[in-house]
């Protein structure tokens, strides 16, 4: 499903959000914009509003009534008719006009009126189409005036004024018309045809719109290319997880920027996949050499086995060959009860009995028992363990034990000596069994507490020697919470420390 | 056929030994590295049986002295039956590479084709007159008439019809049909050759005094 992926999620909140943006910003700019022009518009048919209704002032003096003599319309024109005669003063409402333009305004009645625009106010109404122009109504709503350009039937204002007594400008399709109310009660109309501006305004909104679109293309581009950057190592990451679900163990991520969120995620899963790796290939080496160690006593039998049977035989041929088979399975016992051993203790099955024992008892107990091993080598063992009370399971300290002073006598030099030694340190007893043997090379002194590392790699053969020895030794002195070490140096023998934690004493 | 068997796992040394005897080969035995490499590189052996783990020297470190002056074929004999082993086991000179458990019918096979392959011979069926050496199956027919020998005849025969129309000296001979402890039973070989012209017929090997015995050559 396309949104579920994260990217696509990303560019599509992105995308909206980046529209809503975009939208606002071009819609107060075309707002900005609109209102600008209409304001200037406004301002030039403000100008010609004014024009024209200051010089429709009714004239003051003894021809024309003042405005103390009360606002009716009638007395802003006075005089019934043309007076074309009276020329003279020049009215106020129209300064500066010539006697034939100096017309009084109509009375209500005047049917034959002619409204003639002072010449200075020409330029403010062309004649032309597109030009303002205007058109005067009496106070009954009867057309007094009209200017040239203005359209042939122009519908009087309506009769709702607003509160500042004038009726808001109206828009006639492309006509924008603004009125006026004049002294007399009648009205005044100053319009114009801004088709032109509206055509401005449209290609600025669509100027706007395109631009938009543009900047939009881009950010959704841009928005894709840094998503598309930004999951890359998220990518990397699950393709290489993929490969490693597949089994490929050995892949890694590629992690350049290691202090960036997702590198600092790739180095603790490159180090997660590495612990597994090893983790795997230390099975698989467990394995193989477990299957190793089962070969040998395996090809005894059948070796055995098949050349007994390949023809009729003495009994005591048969017997000879049974007994290596004894033999070849009591190997494979060993070793099978070794790894069982082993696997329990990984697993922390074996559970670890807390009893007391004294630990001087148990290493006399042990030297008695590698006794003849050590006669038959003409090994001599010196014990000198003080009594010790220690809690623990001692059948598996005597296996310990047992196992490391096999060792010490078997790697042993003929004649020499076993020292087995325990030093009470504060709260932990250690317990040293050192040989006057060849030593532990010191290439082969870090491993040989692994499983089935030999340092003499022949010994394979030898029976009893499973490899698993040391191992299990140190798992053992691990469950107690103690530790093992060995250390070897040059000319002086072995010396294999085992340290156990001492039982708290009850308050002394 | 002399075969020399180093190997330190006690029990499968002995049955191995035993097994080879009864299979008609001499068979010499070591069950460590450098007593090893000395019969090795001692005697003219046909094959040799080299396990790799070994004390003192491994079977690599054998393996790897033997061919700077011998050419005996070696079989390896190991626990260890992953390709890298195999592959480093071939390319130091081994011959052929057996992984333990082994059955011992492949295993005698196995020596067989190295022994025939030692001495030239490709087939595992000679002929010489009317008499037919199969080596697979151990068995000689003349004139489709199975013979019967004993397994030190029969290795005599298969010895001198491998070296097919030379001539085969006395002490070549000892050496590859008779182990260390057998040797010096000096009239123990004219026992065996008059045992086998009386079954295969007189002219079937030649004397060639002074010098040795001879199958099919010139006479």
């Amino acid at each position: 499903m396309i949104l579920k992926s994260i990217r696509w999620r990303l560019q599509i909140w992105y995308g909206l959000v980046f529209l809503a943006v975009l939208t606002g910003f071009g819609l107060t700019a075309y707002e900005l914009e609109r209102n600008r022009q209409f304001r200037n518009l406004d301002a030039e048919f403000q100008k010609r509003m004014g024009a024209l209704s200051s010089s429709m002032r009714p004239p003051l003096g003894p021809r024309g009534p003042g405005p103390d003599r009360g606002g009716g319309p009638d007395d802003q024109f006075p005089g019934g008719g043309p007076t074309d005669d009276r020329g003279g003063g020049p009215g106020d409402g129209f300064p500066g006009a010539r006697p034939p333009e100096d017309r009084p305004f109509p009375g209500p009645g005047g049917q034959d009126f002619q409204f003639r625009l002072p010449s200075s106010l020409t330029n403010l109404f062309g004649a032309e189409s597109n030009s303002f122009y205007y058109v005067i109504w009496g106070r009954n709503g009867a057309e007094l005036a009209r200017s040239e350009a203005a359209p042939r039937d122009v519908p009087p204002p309506p009769p709702d004024t607003g509160p500042g007594g004038q009726p808001p400008p109206r828009m006639r399709g492309p006509l924008r018309e603004f009125f006026h109310a004049t002294p007399g009660g009648g009205s005044l109309l100053v319009g114009s045809s801004i088709a032109e501006d509206l055509a401005g305004l449209r290609v600025v909104a669509w100027s706007l719109a395109a631009a938009g679109a543009v900047v939009l293309l881009l950010g959704l581009t841009g928005g894709w290319w840094i998503a598309t950057r930004a999951m890359r190592p998220v990518e990397d990451i699950s393709a290489t997880a993929v490969k490693i679900a597949a089994g490929d163990l050995s892949q890694r991520i590629s992690a350049a920027d290691t202090d960036s969120e997702l590198g600092r995620l790739a180095a603790v899963l490159n180090s997660t996949f590495s612990r597994l790796e090893a983790a795997f290939a230390q099975q698989r080496q467990f394995t193989a050499d477990a299957a190793h160690e089962l070969r040998t006593p395996i090809a005894v039998m059948l070796t055995q086995t098949q050349t007994a049977l390949s023809r009729e035989r003495a009994a005591d041929e048969y017997r000879a060959a049974v007994q290596a088979c004894q033999r070849a399975a009591q190997r494979m016992r060993k070793l099978m009860e070794s790894l069982l051993q082993l696997a329990r203790l990984d697993a922390g099955q074996e559970t670890m009995k807390q009893l007391p024992f004294d630990l001087s008892k148990l290493a006399a107990d042990c030297v008695e028992m590698v006794a003849p091993l050590a006669e038959a080598r003409r090994v001599k063992i010196q014990c000198a363990v003080p009594p010790t009370p220690c809690l623990g399971d001692p059948e598996q300290i005597s296996q310990v034990l047992t196992n490391l002073l096999a060792n010490a006598i078997e790697f042993n030099k003929p004649s020499g000596q076993v020292r087995l030694t325990a030093e009470t340190q504060s709260s932990v007893v250690k317990l040293t069994v050192a040989d006057t043997g060849e030593g532990i090379a010191p290439e082969d002194l870090p491993r040989i507490f692994e499983r089935f590392y030999r340092a003499d790699k022949s010994r394979s053969g030898a029976a009893g020697h499973t490899g698993l020895g040391l191992a299990i030794s140190r798992a053992i002195v691990r469950a107690h919470g103690g530790d093992i070490q060995a250390a070897s140096p040059p000319g002086a023998g072995a010396a294999f420390t085992v340290t156990l934690p001492l039982p708290h004493r009850p308050s002394s | 056929m002399r075969i020399l068997i180093v190997e330190d796992e006690p029990d499968l040394l002995r049955s191995l030994a035993q097994a080879l005897q009864e299979e008609g080969y001499a068979v010499d035995t070591a069950a460590e590295g450098p007593s090893g490499l000395f019969n090795a590189q001692t005697y003219d052996y046909d094959a040799v049986v080299l396990d790799v783990m070994l004390p003192k020297m491994d079977g690599w470190e054998i393996l790897r002295r033997l061919r700077q002056t011998k050419k005996t074929p070696v079989l390896m004999l190991t626990a260890r039956d992953q390709s890298r082993d195999r592959v480093r086991g071939l390319d130091t000179g081994a011959d052929d590479y057996v992984v333990k458990p082994f059955d011992l019918p492949e295993l005698f096979a196995r020596l067989r084709a190295l022994i025939r392959r030692g001495a030239g011979q490709a087939a595992n069926v000679l002929t010489v007159g009317d008499i037919v050496i199969d080596t697979g199956a151990r068995q000689i027919t003349r004139g489709g008439q199975p013979v019967a020998l004993t397994a030190r005849e029969y290795a005599l025969v298969e010895f001198l019809a491998l070296h097919h129309g030379q001539v085969v000296t006395r002490t070549a001979l000892y050496d590859h049909l008779f182990d260390e402890n057998e040797s010096s039973l000096s009239n123990l070989l004219d026992v065996h050759v008059s045992n086998i012209r009386k079954k295969l017929g007189p002219g079937f090997i030649t004397t060639r005094r002074g010098h040795g015995y001879c199958m099919g050559g010139p006479a």
